[in-house]
C-alpha cells in the first residue's frame, strides 16, 4: 500500500505543482491580450478606456455601435463597453469598474433591447472571466450566476479545462507574442454578414416569446440613472434597429417600451427608438432579426450621432424628452 | 455526484484511504464502509430516493430467506412471485406509469373512444431499473438453488447497492459478486494501479469522446429540419460515439473504482463496434444486461430447445423487452425490434454464434471481409441508434427520410471542429490497438516501460484538461 501511494505522490506531483504555475501564468498571459472581451476587461481594469463618450449595452451595443464613426463625427474619444449576451446586471458591472479604474465619462450612450431588464440564471460565455476571478467585483457578480462551482473559484487551473479558445489565446501570445493583436476597434467588432435564417429557427420552436423582467435589475437601472444625474453624466438611451419580422416574435413588447418611457419621463434624459426606423425594413442592414450587419451598423451609427447632435441643438425646446420616431412607419 | 466531477474526485480518495487504513483489513468493517459510502453516495443525488432503495434490498433480502426456508414449492414460488411483482411494481410506477396511461388512452383514441386521464408528475430515482435487476436476479437464483440467501443484512446490502454499480450497472449476478464481498480483500498494488488505469480511459471516453460528441449530436438532432443527409448521417456517427464513450466510460471508472477495492465487476463492454454481426454487437454491448435478459428471460422462456419458431419467437421479445426496460417510449421498442430483426438472419440460419473470436487476432489490420463486415454491422446499429436517440418516433422517420434527400452533400461539416475528428480517429486506434484486452488502455500497462507508460497517462490527462466537453449527465442514469 505505501509503495502504491508513494508512486501515486510520485505521478501527481508534478500535475500539482505544474497547474498552479499553469494558473498563473495563463491568468498573466490574458490580462495582455488584445484580442476578444479579454481586451475589453483589460482596457477596463487597466485604466485604458478614459473616454469622453463610452456605451454601454449588450451585444446590439457591441456590434452596432461603431466608436470610429463616433470619434470623426463628434471629435470626442468614444468606446464600446457593450458585452455579448449580458443584460444590464453585467453591464453595470462595467460601468462599477470603468468609474473606478478610469476617468469617468462625460457621455453614456446606453444601448437598450427587449432583454436589458432580464437576468439569465446561467452565467453566458463564462470563459472570459476566467483571467480576472481574482477581482473581487468580478468575483462577486460571477457568483450571482450558475457559471462557476466552488473548485473552478478555489482549485488552480480547473476552471481552465475545456476552455480551448482561453488556453489557445493563452498559448498564442506565449509562442509568438507579435500575434497578439487587437481584432476590435475600442471595444467594437462590426459583423460582415448577410441575412441568415436564425429567426425562422427561433419562431418554428417557438411561436411567440415573453420577455422576463428581474426587479433587481430594474431597481439597478434606477440606481445607475440615480448616480448619473447625481454626477451630471449625460445619459443617451438608444432602442437600435431591430428586423420588423423578428419585432412580433417577444409578445409583451409595450410593456418593454413602457419602463423605457417611464426611466426617460421620471429621470428627463432622451430616448432615441429606432424600432420603427426605415432600416427596419431592409434585410440587407441586418444578418438576424436583432443584429445590423457592419454595413447595417455603420449607417445607423451616423444617423444615431446626426440625431443626437439635433437633439443637442432642440434640447431646449423639447423638454428634455426627445423620442424618436421615424415617418417612414407613420409614427 | 458524477463520475467525471471533482466531488467524486475527492470522494473516492477518502473512501478508499478508510477502508484500506480505519479498517484494519477487517471484511467487516470494510462492508459496512462500503454500505455508509454508497448511501451517501446514494444520497447526494436525491436522499428521499434512499428510501426506495432501502426498502428494495430489505425485500429481496426476506423473500430470499423465505424461498430458502420454504418447506414447498408452491410457498417459495409464492415468495419469489411477491419479490418480482414488488420489484417491478415500483419500476412500473416509477418508469411505465405515464407510458401505459397515455398509450391506452392513444389506442382507445384510436377506436374513437375519448378518455380523461391524469399523468402523474414523478422522477425516475435514478438507478431503479439497476438496482431492481440486481435484486429479481438474486430472488430468482434463489428460487432456481444456484445459490443461498446470504444471510448477513449488511453485506447483502453492498451487493445490491455498491456504489461503483449503484446507479447504472454493470448489472451483477449474486454468485459473482456477493462471494467477493463476503471474503476478505487484501490489498494488491497491481489491482489498484489496473483500476486507476482503467478509470482513466473511462474519464477519456466520456469527458473527451462522449461529451464532444453530444455536443454536435444534439445539435444535429434537435434541429434535424435544418440539416441535409451528410449531416444528418454524421449526426448518427456522432450519437453512436457518444452512448458508447458514455456509457462504456462509465463502465471503465465503475469497475476501476470497484478494483480500487479489490472487487472485480462484470465486464460490460468489449469493443461492440468491431463486430462482425449482430449477434457479436450484442455478445459485446451491454453484456451484464444482454447476459441478464439471457439467464432471466430467454432461457426461462424455453430459449432455442424448442425449434426455430420458438427461437424466433423469444428473441423478438428479449429484444422488445430490453427495449422497453430502457425507457418508457415508443422510439425505445422500435430500437429493440429493429435489433431482433437485424439478428434474424443469423438465428434463422444458426450463423448467431459464428464470430466467437476477437477480430483479427494477433493481426494489425483486419482482413477485406472482416472491415466489410464490421461497417456493415456499424451501419445496422447506426441506423437503430437513429430511433434510440429520437425523441418520438415521427422523429425518427424525419431524420430518416430528411438522410434520403437529393443534396447529400449540399452542407458542410465545418461546424464540427477538427479536432473532435482527430480524438475519433485516435480513439478508434486506441480501442482497435488494445481490443485483445479488457480495456484498451490494459495494453499499455503490461507492454511498456514506465516511461512510456507515464508519459501516454499524462498525455490523457492533458487531453482531458484541454478537450474537456461540457459536462452531460450520463445517459444511462435516466434508465
Amino acid at each position: 500500500m505505501k509503495k502504491f501511494l508513494l508512486q501515486l505522490f510520485i505521478f501527481l506531483a508534478p500535475l500539482v505543482l505544474l497547474a498552479f504555475v499553469a494558473d498563473r501564468y495563463i491568468n498573466r498571459t490574458l490580462k495582455t491580450s488584445k484580442t476578444g472581451d479579454y481586451a475589453v476587461w483589460n482596457d477596463i481594469l487597466d485604466g485604458k478606456v478614459n473616454s469622453e463618450i463610452v456605451i454601454y449595452g449588450s451585444s446590439r451595443a457591441w456590434l452596432q455601435m461603431n466608436p470610429r464613426i463616433i470619434e470623426d463625427s463628434t471629435g470626442k474619444d468614444a468606446y464600446n463597453l457593450g458585452i455579448d449576451g449580458h443584460n444590464f446586471y453585467m453591464q453595470y458591472l462595467r460601468h462599477d469598474l470603468l468609474l473606478r479604474y478610469n476617468k469617468p465619462p462625460g457621455t453614456i450612450i446606453l444601448s437598450l433591447d427587449n432583454f436589458t431588464f432580464d437576468k439569465k440564471k446561467d452565467l453566458y460565455n463564462p470563459e472570459q472571466f476566467l483571467p480576472y476571478l481574482d477581482n473581487k467585483e468580478i468575483l462577486d457578480a460571477t457568483k450571482t450566476y450558475f457559471g462557476f462551482d466552488f473548485y473552478d473559484y478555489k482549485l488552480p487551473l480547473i476552471r481552465y479545462a475545456g476552455q480551448q479558445d482561453a488556453l489557445k489565446n493563452a498559448l498564442k501570445i506565449m509562442i509568438k507574442p507579435s500575434l497578439n493583436n487587437i481584432d476590435r476597434y475600442k471595444g467594437y467588432s462590426g459583423q460582415d454578414l448577410s441575412w441568415n435564417n436564425d429567426l425562422d429557427r427561433a419562431m418554428a420552436v417557438q411561436k411567440k416569446y415573453v420577455q422576463h423582467f428581474d426587479s433587481a435589475t430594474i431597481r439597478l437601472f434606477d440606481q445607475f440613472l440615480r448616480e448619473a444625474r447625481a454626477t451630471k453624466t449625460e445619459i443617451i438611451m438608444v432602442y437600435s434597429p431591430e428586423y420588423i419580422g423578428g419585432q412580433q416574435f417577444v409578445s409583451n413588447r409595450k410593456e418593454v417600451f413602457a419602463i423605457y418611457d417611464s426611466f426617460a419621463r421620471k429621470y428627463q434624459i432622451p430616448f432615441f427608438d429606432y424600432s420603427k426606423d426605415s432600416m427596419c425594413l431592409d434585410k440587407d442592414f441586418f444578418y438576424n432579426s436583432q443584429h445590423l450587419n457592419s454595413n447595417g451598423a455603420n449607417v445607423f451609427t451616423r444617423k444615431m450621432i446626426r440625431d443626437i447632435k439635433a437633439y443637442r441643438e432642440q434640447k431646449l425646446q423639447s423638454n428634455g424628452i426627445y423620442k424618436i420616431a421615424r415617418p417612414e412607419q407613420g409614427n | 455526484m458524477l463520475f467525471n466531477s471533482i466531488s467524486f474526485a475527492i470522494f473516492l480518495p477518502v473512501v478508499f484511504l478508510l477502508y484500506w487504513f480505519a479498517t484494519k483489513g477487517k471484511v467487516r468493517l470494510q462492508n459496512i464502509l462500503l454500505l455508509v459510502a454508497s448511501y451517501f453516495f446514494y444520497a447526494c443525488w436525491d436522499w428521499r430516493f434512499l428510501f426506495l432503495l432501502i426498502f428494495s434490498t430489505l425485500l429481496d433480502y426476506y423473500t430470499g430467506i423465505r424461498i430458502h426456508e420454504s418447506a414447498t414449492k408452491k410457498k417459495s414460488r409464492y415468495w419469489m412471485w411477491l419479490s418480482i411483482v414488488i420489484n417491478l411494481g415500483f419500476l412500473g410506477v416509477f418508469k411505465y406509469y405515464n407510458f401505459f396511461v397515455s398509450s391506452f388512452a392513444d389506442g382507445l383514441a384510436l377506436a374513437g373512444i375519448k378518455m380523461n386521464y391524469a399523468t402523474i408528475s414523478v422522477i425516475l430515482p435514478v438507478g431503479i431499473s439497476f438496482y431492481t435487476f440486481h435484486g429479481i436476479s438474486y430472488v430468482l437464483d434463489i428460487y432456481y438453488k444456484r445459490i443461498k440467501p446470504e444471510k448477513n443484512f449488511v453485506d447483502y446490502s453492498v451487493f445490491v447497492s455498491f456504489f461503483p454499480l449503484l446507479v447504472a450497472g454493470p448489472i451483477e449476478r449474486a454468485t459473482h459478486l456477493l462471494p467477493q464481498i463476503i471474503k476478505e480483500r487484501k490489498f494488491e498494488i497491481a489491482k489498484a494501479v489496473d483500476g486507476l488505469r482503467q478509470i482513466l480511459w473511462g474519464l477519456f471516453k466520456k469527458i473527451v469522446i462522449a461529451d464532444n460528441c453530444a455536443e454536435y449530436a444534439n445539435m444535429i438532432f434537435n434541429n434535424s429540419e435544418s440539416y441535409h443527409g451528410g449531416i444528418l448521417v454524421l449526426g448518427a456517427v456522432l450519437f453512436a460515439f457518444q452512448i458508447y464513450g458514455d456509457f462504456s466510460g462509465y463502465s471503465d471508472i465503475a469497475l476501476g473504482t470497484a478494483r480500487l477495492f479489490g472487487i472485480d465487476l462484470l465486464r460490460n463492454f468489449a469493443f461492440p463496434y468491431f463486430s462482425r454481426d449482430i449477434a457479436e454487437f450484442w455478445r459485446r454491448w451491454h453484456i451484464s444486461l444482454s447476459s441478464w435478459f439471457r439467464d432471466y428471460l430467454y432461457i426461462p422462456l424455453g430459449g432455442s430447445k424448442g425449434g426455430k419458431w420458438m427461437k424466433v419467437r423469444n428473441t423478438f421479445i428479449i429484444f422488445l423487452v430490453s427495449g422497453f426496460w430502457h425507457g418508457a417510449n415508443w422510439t425505445f421498442i422500435v430500437w429493440g425490434f429493429l435489433n431482433a430483426l437485424f439478428i434474424m438472419p443469423s438465428v434463422l440460419m444458426n450463423t448467431n454464434r459464428n464470430n466467437l473470436d476477437i477480430v483479427a487476432k494477433g493481426r494489425i489490420f483486419p482482413g477485406i471481409k472482416d472491415l466489410l463486415s464490421i461497417l456493415l454491422t456499424f451501419t445496422l446499429t447506426l441506423f437503430a441508434w437513429i430511433f434510440f436517440r429520437a425523441d418520438t418516433l415521427s422523429h425518427a422517420f424525419h431524420y430518416i427520410g430528411g438522410i434520403f434527400t437529393t443534396d447529400f452533400f449540399e452542407q458542410s461539416d465545418e461546424f464540427i471542429p477538427r479536432p473532435l475528428y482527430f480524438l475519433l480517429a485516435a480513439f478508434i486506434l486506441t480501442e482497435w490497438y488494445g481490443r485483445e484486452s479488457r480495456y484498451a488502455l490494459e495494453k499499455f500497462g503490461v507492454k511498456y516501460n514506465r516511461i512510456f507508460r507515464w508519459s501516454v497517462y499524462y498525455l490523457i490527462i492533458l487531453l482531458l484538461f484541454v478537450f474537456k466537453g461540457n459536462t452531460q449527465q450520463f445517459i444511462y442514469f435516466q434508465f
